[in-house]
């Protein structure tokens, strides 16, 4: 759980490199242009957050807020600050190498990539998001399907469908993007092209001077009841983080 | 009717080497009948019961949800006492132990394995599972609240671990917290399943409950009975047992493994097949016999016809005939058949392909098969000879009722 914990915080960072407005003044856009606007966009950024993430069953719920850090979208550093019980636990991810840190055994343990692609157990988030964000841009086929405006805003409706080759578990990924490149929706659908789980962005706000998605909830299609929430509480971009951040020596023994 | 006896039994003898020859058919098919049911329904014990040994025990009682998905978060409230409550209530109970099960990374050096961790109570354990006795090298837990872990032989070998090593657990507990612990390794299993060897770690329950936040609960109660036999009588008794928890629920091996009902069911259909085949085989070599000895006596039909016998009467003859006979062969054959089943069941058998059984149904030790001694399983082939038989002779004798005496008579 863990290592699904760190793994969901990790996915929700790379996911979230779509949530966040861009200053992106491009006028003829397609479809492959918005999501490369906004990956090149972010990758040259870095940024530092606090965010809660809330797990919510029908039974059961537990929110964590965590620390993160991220460097392009292949670094990321996420430590746990609350409940008390797993402060300092951490991963850190880069490109798809993931490390998790426990307080508890003090070590830092290597998440065999085995692990890494499998589905992930119970959560609303799979392994293969981490992946997918790196992907997103090579390894699909992007399609503007739709132009619509709510709010004042142009939202591009993009459907994104994985090349024949690609190791890629979705039968098509469908986003909603707005214009000032918030992404409100995120829709994955399986083989059959049957929806399976969508990301819907609650909020958005002005947070470290750009505009921001600042809740988000996954939820599986069936399993309305069954989600994870992100919600952002604040925010830096674009500010000096040192390279030494996201090392194994970091993860261990923090110094930011 | 001594009269008919006595002809009948006269006549069987006059042709003493078709008699024989039937007779043969007839035993042979027995033995073979006899020997079968009982070695297929033996092999399905011995795979039941191995099966169920290894591991998932007879009986388990789980929360409601629990078996579809294993959420460490659906426990059994004060698992220990109930099973204490259970332990010595019911005679048919030979075994009771309660686990926590867990999905973890463990970790050793540079090398980590997803696998799952068990948390047992090692004083019971050794009464519902095959492992505890399965250590290889070094040895099993040692009491209910040590630091310490066993683990599956190829799970050892993945993370290059030896006894006295340590190795590091990272999972999620009960209250969604870390859960991690360094643990040395006290001892490596190899349980015959390849997949349980790979995937499959074990230790203490309190050690489970303290790192997985836990408290008093735990996921399974598992019970094992006397013998599969005993399954019907095993499951009500635990429900009777629990109807003061509504919280929990009993699942038998059937719910628990449902893979192997099913391939015990196909392999009944495809032995039941090989039944038929060998059945219809005896009985047209009946047939024949009878045929053969019907049109050979014509002759002496008709001359019993033209003294007055009833045709009925001559079919009854021939009907008694056909019963002694197959009685022969039968007694033959079912005695030297439950002998030679009763020399296996005593000393087990080995057959060919066994191994390759052993594997599919995670077996560990299944060299040899001792055979179900079950009057059923016994009669079965005998009686289904007799009747198929008895039946298949009505065909010829039936020619009887058209004989002409005359014409009869005049036949070579």
């Amino acid at each position: 759980m863990t290592i699904q914990i760190n793994k969901i915080v990790v996915n929700f960072i790379l996911i979230f490199s779509f949530g966040l407005s861009l200053p992106c003044s491009a006028e003829t856009i397609n479809a492959a242009a918005i999501i490369k606007a906004a990956m090149d966009q972010w990758r040259g950024t870095t940024s530092h957050s606090t965010m809660s993430m809330t797990i919510h069953r029908p039974d059961w719920e537990r929110t964590m807020i965590m620390d993160a850090w991220t460097a392009g979208e292949k670094k990321s550093l996420v430590r746990v600050l609350e409940p008390k019980k797993d402060a300092g636990n951490g991963s850190l991810l880069i490109d798809n190498n993931m490390w998790s840190f426990s307080p508890k055994v003090n070590r830092v343990i290597k998440i065999p990539s085995s692990m890494m692609n499998q589905s992930w157990m119970g959560s609303d988030f799979s392994n293969k998001d981490v992946a997918r964000s790196a992907d997103i841009i090579n390894q699909y086929i992007h399609t503007l399907i739709k132009t619509d405006s709510i709010e004042g805003h142009k939202v591009y409706t993009i459907q994104s469908i994985p090349k024949e080759d690609a190791p890629i578990v979705w039968g098509k990924e469908v986003l909603r993007i707005r214009d000032d490149f918030v992404m409100l929706e995120h829709t994955f659908y399986d083989q059959d092209m049957k929806e399976i789980k969508r990301m819907l962005t609650s909020k958005i706000g002005m947070m470290g001077g750009r505009m921001v998605a600042m809740q988000q909830r996954m939820a599986k299609l069936e399993t309305q009841n069954e989600y994870t929430e992100i919600k952002i509480l604040t925010a830096k971009f674009d500010i000096k983080i040192q390279d030494s951040i996201f090392t194994l020596s970091n993860l261990r023994n923090p110094r930011f | 009717m001594s009269i008919v006896l006595r002809l009948a039994w006269r006549n069987l003898w006059r042709n003493r080497r078709r008699t024989w020859l039937t007779a043969g058919a007839i035993a042979f098919s027995t033995i073979l009948l006899v020997g079968w049911v009982p070695i297929q329904f033996g092999a399905y014990d011995i795979m039941i019961n191995a099966t169920l040994r290894v591991f998932p025990g007879h009986a388990q009682i789980q929360r409601p949800g629990y078996q579809d998905k294993q959420k460490i978060r659906n426990t059994i409230n004060n698992a220990e006492s109930l099973a204490t409550s259970l332990r010595g209530s019911n005679p048919l109970y030979t075994g009771i132990s309660v686990r926590a099960q867990g999905f973890v990374l463990l970790s050793s050096g540079t090398r980590s394995y997803g696998a799952q961790v068990v948390g047992v109570e090692p004083k019971h354990e050794g009464g519902t599972s095959s492992i505890p006795g399965q250590v290889k090298e070094g040895r099993y837990l040692s009491s209910i609240d040590a630091q310490e872990i066993v683990i599956g032989r190829a799970l050892a070998r993945n993370l290059k671990l030896k006894v006295g090593d340590e190795v590091t657990l990272l999972g999620g507990g009960k209250d969604g917290s870390v859960a991690a612990a360094i643990l040395p390794v006290v001892g490596i299993f190899k349980s015959g399943s390849n997949d349980l060897d790979r995937f499959f770690s074990e230790i203490p329950l309190h050690t489970f409950q303290n790192i997985f936040s836990m408290g008093s609960s735990a996921h399974t109660i598992v019970i094992v009975g006397k013998s599969v036999d005993e399954q019907t009588k095993l499951i009500s008794a635990l429900n009777n047992a629990i109807s003061d928890r509504s919280d929990v629920i009993v699942l038998g091996w059937e719910a628990l493994i449902p893979g192997m009902k099913e391939a015990i069911k196909i392999d009944k259909v495809s032995g039941f097949i090989f039944l038929g085949i060998l059945i219809a085989i005896v009985i047209f070599s009946i047939l024949n016999t009878f045929l053969m000895s019907i049109l050979e006596r014509t002759r002496e039909f008709g001359l019993m016809l033209a003294l007055g016998s009833r045709p009925k009467r001559i079919a009854g003859l021939m009907m008694l005939e056909s019963a002694l006979l197959t009685m022969i062969g039968l007694v033959i054959g079912f005695v030297i058949g439950t002998a030679l089943v009763y020399w296996a069941h005593v000393e087990g058998m080995h057959y060919p392909g066994v191994e390759e059984l052993a594997e599919q149904f995670n077996l560990p030790d299944m060299s040899r098969i001792y055979p179900q001694m079950k009057i059923f399983n016994f009669l079965l082939g005998p009686i289904t000879i007799f009747v198929a038989t008895n039946i298949a002779a009505w065909i010829p004798i039936l020619r009887i009722r058209k004989l002409e005496p005359v014409e009869a008579m005049r036949t070579i």
